[in-house]
């Protein structure tokens, strides 16, 4: 009996060690590529001295190696995101947007793009490049707290789930209706935010980012228990002890944080969110939280990562938005999830 | 719920500290470069509104106003020496120091090739966007031959390429919005020239930006030349139709998804047309954009006009089967519609977008052509074209 769960102790080892490694070549594999004609050897030196010329410098320490941590911040906020809104509603269709923040931060930004040419110029202008960033906060906790206050109400889970899902619907029917009034140049500007990108994070501004996600990340690692009685039952972890409706607040709100303040930095990015848990889960052939929480960190910066380095690839002297990129790894990938396993 | 609201002081915490970052975001660092010198004389502008120059002993300034903000701060200055380290660089958001002449260019729009032709600067061009609808032939040729880079969507052009081509600096057009591309160049040290040419309400008004870009060249006296010649073309075409007795009504546009988008009384077209003495509907319409309406009301009002402008169809056989109702339009009846596709490449590429902009006499012609075509039998059309 000990010998296999030993076994089994040893083989979980492993594969974080494989995670692990495969974290730290995919992310120095992403600082090494890109569409500047930059060798290893100067990519190397550039970040940890000087390249010796100033352009493989900028673009190394200032483009891609904020973009390579975006890219690992990113990818385990949205995957955590999505694990709690999957555990929480027990649905594994669920992922970080499905309580509508992502869609409530495009809302924010689609206001700002339409009244950045009115009388609200001066003060929008003061923000800067923040100016997105804090539009899609404030859109996104407007949709947290209009689900909070719903959710202090209702007793049923699936419920709140719905209710989250048709705020998204009106944000995204609000956001149509002002592109509809919107000169075709703010509807681009909007347009290409919605594309996603992890290039648009300065140094300056990580700390903000990396604070906020590992906030959130951190908490979910304390919460592991409860996500693991969550699983088995809302009328179980009642029994259990648990406070249903604080639990339910709490991990709304880390999903809802996380996932808003990513959208901020980055724009929407789908796919990722939903497929990670399941692959965690997958691999590991557990459902516990202790093992799939961090399982499901590692992967998803893998994701992320990899998926920038093939958005990377030049077509036609355009590279594909990293939503693009995100979409065609996780549809086939939520395929073969479905069709392989029975029941996850 | 005191777990809540920690939740919720925790939000609250984070966008304050956002808050507080942005107060505390300050620019390159400034260096020992004077923005103050002896004032000596203002360039004469007689028609674009959107821009100045000032000749100061030490420099030149060029001042881009903002249409925007209502406290009159301008949206840049460049302050361009003819002599120092030669490195353009950036001051702090909004100043920058220009060495003249500039030495390498990225385009980001495409009003300003012909311009940079007439000022014999089109060499400096080494980075564009959208290269594949650009009509100009050199900057084409170039493009093929790996002399000028394109780097993608004007609207999220590829940084890295940016960043390598390492250009004195990027030339793109200016919006309300907040433009990441353009915060990224800021970051990165190298200057954005703003273009607010496009808001201009006049064709000498935009032509007249070429006074602009010629400052960082140190050839304000050529551009002055040039566009006192482009002025007197224009006003010498505008002549021929002062004696025109009952005046051609146009219309403009064409169907877009269900609206049909007409120039406004105070938009760039519509002072073409008033130039070009023609009678337009909507000529005492105070808007500067385009005014949207419906199908049924453009077939009501234009039933009878003369000449219709800017159609997008290549023939009248392919713009009936596009939509019947066309054929209730007065200018379709009267086999009098125009479309802009005299210059083009198979690429889409359209050199009524390029170099109309520098060549407004010839954007008159045409119309007037169009319109009254006795008063210019000795003219060819030069970017529109009668449907055939």
């Amino acid at each position: 009996m000990l010998k296999m769960e030993d076994q089994k102790l040893k083989n979980k080892t492993t594969i974080f060690l494989i995670l692990i490694f495969l974290l730290i070549v995919a992310f120095i594999g992403d600082i090494f590529t890109g569409n500047a004609t930059i060798s290893i050897k100067e990519a190397w030196s550039a970040l940890f001295g000087s390249s010796g010329n100033v352009i493989v410098d900028e673009i190394i320490r200032n483009y891609r190696l904020p973009k390579a941590l975006t890219a690992v911040l990113a990818g385990a906020a949205l995957s955590v995101s999505g694990l709690l809104m999957q555990t929480l509603f027990r649905n594994p269709l669920a992922g970080p947007d499905v309580l509508g923040v992502s869609a409530g931060a495009g809302l924010g930004v689609a206001l700002l793009t339409m009244f950045s040419g009115t009388a609200l110029y001066p003060f929008i202008q003061i923000m800067g490049n923040m100016g997105q960033v804090v539009a899609a906060i404030a859109g996104a906790t407007l949709v947290l707290l209009l689900i909070l206050v719903v959710s202090s109400r209702i007793k049923d889970s699936i419920t709140i789930l719905v209710l989250g899902m048709i705020f998204g619907y009106v944000a995204s029917s609000l956001i149509t209706i002002l592109q509809s009034f919107a000169d075709p140049d703010s509807l681009k500007v909007f347009v290409t935010w919605t594309f996603g990108s992890l290039g648009d994070v300065t140094l300056d501004e990580m700390p903000i980012l990396a604070t906020i996600v590992l906030s959130g990340i951190l908490l979910t690692i304390i919460l592991q228990k409860t996500l693991n009685s969550l699983l088995l039952g809302e009328s179980y972890a009642l029994s259990a002890g648990l406070n249903i409706k604080r639990a339910r607040i709490i991990i709304i709100t880390i999903a809802a944080v996380i996932t808003g303040s990513v959208t901020a930095f980055t724009g929407p990015i789908a796919f990722v969110g939903v497929v990670i848990p399941h692959f965690a889960r997958a691999f590991f052939g557990t459902v516990n939280h202790r093992t799939i929480l961090p399982a499901t960190i590692l992967m998803g910066s893998i994701l992320m990562l990899i998926c920038d380095i093939v958005s990377q690839i030049p077509i036609t002297n355009r590279t594909l938005p990293i939503n693009a990129v995100t979409a065609m790894f996780g549809a086939p990938m939520i395929i073969w999830i479905v069709l392989k396993r029975k029941k996850l | 719920m005191r777990v809540t609201n920690f939740k919720k002081i925790n939000n609250i915490i984070v966008i304050f500290s956002v808050l507080v970052l942005v107060g505390c975001y300050s620019g390159k660092e400034k260096r020992e470069i004077i923005t103050e010198g002896t004032f000596l004389y203002t360039e004469e502008i007689r028609h674009a509104e959107g821009f100045s120059i000032d000749y100061y002993k030490e420099f030149t300034k060029v001042t881009i106003n903002n249409p925007w903000g209502n406290d009159h701060k301008p949206y840049a200055e460049y302050y361009i020496y003819k002599s120092g380290d030669n490195k353009n660089r950036v001051l702090e958001k909004g100043k920058y120091a220009f060495y003249a002449p500039l030495s390498s260019l990225i385009v980001n729009t495409f009003s300003y090739f012909e311009f940079l032709n007439l000022l014999n600067e089109l060499e400096t061009v080494t980075g564009v966007t959208d290269g594949f609808r650009i009509y100009n032939p050199s900057i084409l040729g170039k493009i093929e031959r790996g002399l000028v880079k394109d780097l993608g969507d004007p609207f999220n052009p590829n940084i890295e390429n940016t960043i390598e081509l390492n250009p004195g600096a990027v030339i793109n057009s200016a919006y309300a919005q907040n433009d990441s591309y353009s915060e990224r160049l800021l970051m990165t040290g190298i200057p954005v020239i703003y273009s607010l040419e496009w808001m201009e309400e006049t064709p000498l008004a935009r032509a007249e930006w070429i006074k602009m870009i010629a400052a960082f060249f140190d050839k304000g006296d050529i551009a002055s030349h040039i566009f006192d010649d482009i002025e007197n073309r224009y006003t010498d075409v505008k002549k021929k139709v002062e004696g025109v007795g009952k005046r051609k009504s146009v219309l403009a546009g064409d169907n877009f998804q269900g609206t049909w988008y007409l120039p406004g009384g105070e938009s760039f077209n519509a002072a073409l047309f008033r130039d070009a003495g023609l009678h337009y509907v909507y000529e005492n319409n105070y808007q500067r954009g385009s005014i949207g309406l419906d199908i049924e009301s453009v077939l009501t009002q234009f039933a009878n006009t003369d000449i219709w402008l800017g159609c997008e169809a290549s023939s009248y056989n392919q713009l009936i089967n596009k939509d019947s109702k066309y054929r209730l339009l007065g200018p379709v009846n009267k086999r009098q519609v125009f479309n802009n596709h005299n210059r083009t490449t198979t690429s889409g590429g359209n050199d009524y977008f390029e170099s109309a902009i520098a060549n407004p006499d010839l954007l008159l012609s045409d119309m007037v052509k169009a319109a009254y075509p006795e008063l210019m039998s000795n003219y060819s059309y030069s970017y529109i074209k009668p449907l055939n």
